[in-house]
């Protein structure tokens, strides 16, 4: 009796042991939260990490000086006066940066600022939605000019003298008015018989600038490049290629920004794959300012880790006369400051 | 007298069958869950949903729904869409030539279509008996696109499970019950910057 009782004793001990077993197997085997990732192979993960990396040897500038805290939840543009002055534009406000940082003032808006320039008699323009408002350098409004039309999205300004060029995303143009608000002309659409393909624009980002030499640039980002027109709207050159390469402009939509430096080179910002670069006035690669690595938190493992900031990453750029880059980081809106190191051109 | 004491189990027998009937119980119970996992939840007024604004497009919805052929599919806002030429919703990061080529392709299954429309537009669409619910082409558009690219739970294929297993899985907490008679959270065109 005691034998067959032992026995049995061994038995349930063993099935207790074996449910144990299979009990800790089954946890440390089974993922209930997903933490273990999808279990799916490689070709289905979209990994940008390489594409990430850049030479350092083709980095030439570095973060020369802490970033301007905006104070902005969502900023979208950024100017610099020609006192050296920083505007930027988020909220329903336009606020004014020493380059130190301090706060020098701040325009109180009814609306959300899309895009501004300050003009050189000081006038700040700031594109709202349809229309653009100007003020003065003690925030006073001076003019509300009509609106653009209901399908217009307003993203960039250039003030040259006397002409005044508005982007306008909504309708794929390019607005051409007098400093009083009276259209000149529209450019850049649509138009076989002047030889102009239109503009290509798959998400809101349209830039414009003035260069020295006297012809308007404007991105054509779903034709990945820029293209330079004259003030009466014809297209005389452009320069770009789409490449996931540095020496390209990588996904569907890019530069999304540029700005004209003092020797005529271009600084490009592209989104996504986010990049800052130079180029000449040809369109020759020069150069990085930054890539997703200094740009992106966590680096470039993180770029397409979207959650909270997802299609952020439309940064804008512009420079002051000293050659200092001004990268307007709308993920954390702040202002990061890039100085060249290494002047090789 | 001495045969009842026979009779009565002593507290050996007693374990030994509330181990019998509890090792029996707990095997009807994961039995039954495991043959039926497809019972319909008993919150017959909502389903389960994916909230596109929270989603990361992980790929954990390809391999842990219950069904062998996930429920949950890219679905497209065209309304949102860019119609661009080179979408990498459709083409790899670094695609070898701006075709339809299945090596220039993001899709591993080759789910997404691209049609011409007018140069240099092109529209996509999503083959659902092709697409696994991957997120491979959602995370390709929302890093350099609109992000119309997005992924829903498919109610004709979804089981509506009391507990889904996706939802368990689901790093970000993008699964959440939607009434029924609005199964699906839509991408609209302001969500595009």
């Amino acid at each position: 009796m005691n034998t067959r009782s032992g026995t049995t004793n061994t038995k349930i001990l063993i099935a207790v042991f074996v449910a144990v077993v299979i009990s800790i197997l089954a946890i440390v085997k089974l993922d209930t939260t997903g933490k273990k990732g999808s279990g799916l192979g490689k070709e289905f993960t979209y990994d940008l990490t390489d594409l990430g990396k850049i030479d350092p040897n083709l980095i030439l500038y570095e973060e020369s000086a802490p970033a301007i805290v905006t104070g902005f939840s969502v900023s979208h543009a950024i100017a610099v006066a020609s006192d050296g002055s920083i505007y930027i534009a988020g909220d329903k406000a336009v606020r004014i940066f020493a380059e130190s940082g301090d706060l020098l003032g701040e325009i109180k808006l009814a609306d959300t600022p899309a895009c501004l320039t300050v003009a050189d008699d000081g006038k700040i323009y700031i594109g709202i939605k349809d229309h653009v408002e100007i003020y003065d350098g003690q925030g006073k409004r001076l003019a509300t000019w009509q609106s653009l039309g209901d399908d217009a999205v307003l993203t960039s300004i250039a003030v040259s003298k006397k002409d005044v060029f508005i982007a306008d995303a909504g309708n794929r143009i390019v607005h051409h008015l007098d400093t009083t608000g009276r259209l000149i002309n529209r450019i850049g659409g649509k138009d076989k018989d002047r030889n102009i393909p239109g503009f290509v624009i798959p998400s809101p980002y349209f830039d414009l600038a003035v260069a020295r030499d006297g012809l308007l640039r404007v991105t054509n980002p779903g034709q990945h490049r820029i293209e330079a027109y004259t003030f009466e709207g014809d297209l005389e050159f452009s320069w770009g290629r789409f490449s996931a390469g540095i020496e390209g402009f990588c996904g569907c939509c890019n530069p999304v920004n540029f700005a004209i430096l003092q020797n005529e080179n271009f600084v490009t910002c592209e989104k996504g794959l986010i990049r800052v670069k130079i180029y000449d006035p040809d369109g020759t690669f020069v150069g990085v300012v930054a890539g997703p690595e200094q740009l992106v938190e966590g680096g470039s493992s993180r770029i397409s880790e979207f959650g909270p900031d997802s299609q952020a990453g439309g940064f804008d750029v512009a420079v002051n006369t000293k050659g200092r880059i001004f990268v307007l980081d709308t993920i954390k809106n702040v202002v990061r400051k890039f100085t060249r190191t290494s002047p090789k051109k | 007298m001495s045969k009842h004491t026979e009779q009565t189990p002593d507290r050996r027998q007693l374990l030994k069958a509330a181990l019998r009937y509890g090792t029996l119980g707990l095997l009807g119970a994961t039995g039954g869950a495991t043959l039926f996992p497809k019972q319909k939840s008993a919150a017959q007024n909502t389903v389960w949903q994916i909230d596109p604004e929270i989603c990361v497009a992980c790929g954990n919805c390809a391999t842990y729904c219950v069904l062998e052929e996930s429920a949950v599919k890219c679905v497209h806002a065209y309304a949102m869409c860019g119609y661009c030429r080179i979408c990498f919703g459709f083409f790899g990061p670094e695609p070898l030539d701006i075709n339809e080529g299945a090596e220039n392709q993001l899709c591993p299954t080759g789910a997404i279509k691209r049609t011409f429309v007018e140069n240099p537009y092109y529209e996509y669409t999503i083959d659902e008996s092709l697409c696994m619910g991957c997120g491979k082409c959602v995370k390709g558009c929302n890093t350099f696109g609109n992000g119309s690219l997005y992924l829903q739970v498919r109610h004709d294929r979804c089981l509506n499970c009391n507990e889904c297993s996706i939802a368990a899985a689901c790093p970000s907490g993008a699964y959440k019950r939607v009434p029924a008679d609005k199964p699906y959270l839509l991408k609209k065109v302001d969500s595009a910057e």
